[in-house]
């Protein structure tokens, strides 16, 4: 899963430090989560979502699921335009 | 948010106040276990009531370790967990592996020990170690 952690933070000029403890969790796990090692849990995400204000699906998203959809979406173009 | 990283943060602290609690209980769970296998010899000449209470103080002292444990796991963040629990599979995937061909060897006087029930614990707190450890550096 990738996601847009590391951006959004350096965005708010905060240290993986500072977000882990605005998270209520250790500073490996922002780290894990930022290199994509990691999947964070459901509370762990929306957490997220919570601190910058955003939605889950933007800040995390699954490049398989965006594959997914693209698929869909050209199947659905095919038979419009059949 | 707060701009000070000199300060312990709240995870840290309590997961370091969990660890020491851990601690405390696995010491004196050690300390009732040695007052469990010296006691009747050197303290109270295998008296069976004093034996009997060395006992229940051991179950009681380790069932507050579990808890202990218990609380530990319980309030380690989602990474810390996943490698915790990682390495509890392979301890006991391990154990089981080790621990029953080294029975069978034994039995059958195959291997120039006796295995006994010391080196299977030894080896699960070398393996649980081992495993920690690795898990730790592989998400750092």
């Amino acid at each position: 899963m990738k996601n847009r952690l590391k951006v959004l933070r350096a965005e708010r000029d905060w240290t993986q430090a500072q977000l882990a403890d605005a998270l209520d969790v250790s500073r490996q796990t922002v780290n894990a989560i930022e290199k994509g090692k990691f999947d964070p849990s459901l509370p762990l995400a929306f957490r997220a979502a919570r601190l910058f204000g955003l939605a889950i699906e933007a800040i995390f998203h699954d490049p398989a699921l965006d594959k997914e959809e693209s698929s869909l979406a050209t199947e659905i173009k095919k038979d419009t335009y059949a | 948010m707060s701009q000070s990283t000199m300060q312990e943060s709240g995870y840290d602290s309590r997961t370091r106040a969990n660890v020491l609690r851990v601690f405390q209980w696995s010491v004196a769970w050690v300390g009732t276990c040695a007052l469990l296998v010296f006691g009747p010899k050197f303290l109270w000449a295998k008296v069976l009531v004093f034996t009997l209470l060395a006992v229940g103080l051991n179950v009681l002292v380790g069932i507050g370790a579990i808890m202990a444990n218990k609380r530990y796991f319980e309030e380690l963040d989602d990474l810390q967990r996943r490698v915790h629990l990682n390495s509890l599979a392979i301890t006991v995937g391990v154990a089981f592996i080790v621990a029953v061909p080294c029975s069978v060897l034994d039995s059958y006087h195959v291997i120039p020990f006796h295995a006994d029930v010391a080196h299977l614990v030894m080896l699960m707190g070398l393996t649980y170690g081992a495993s920690n450890l690795y898990g730790t550096r592989r998400y750092r």
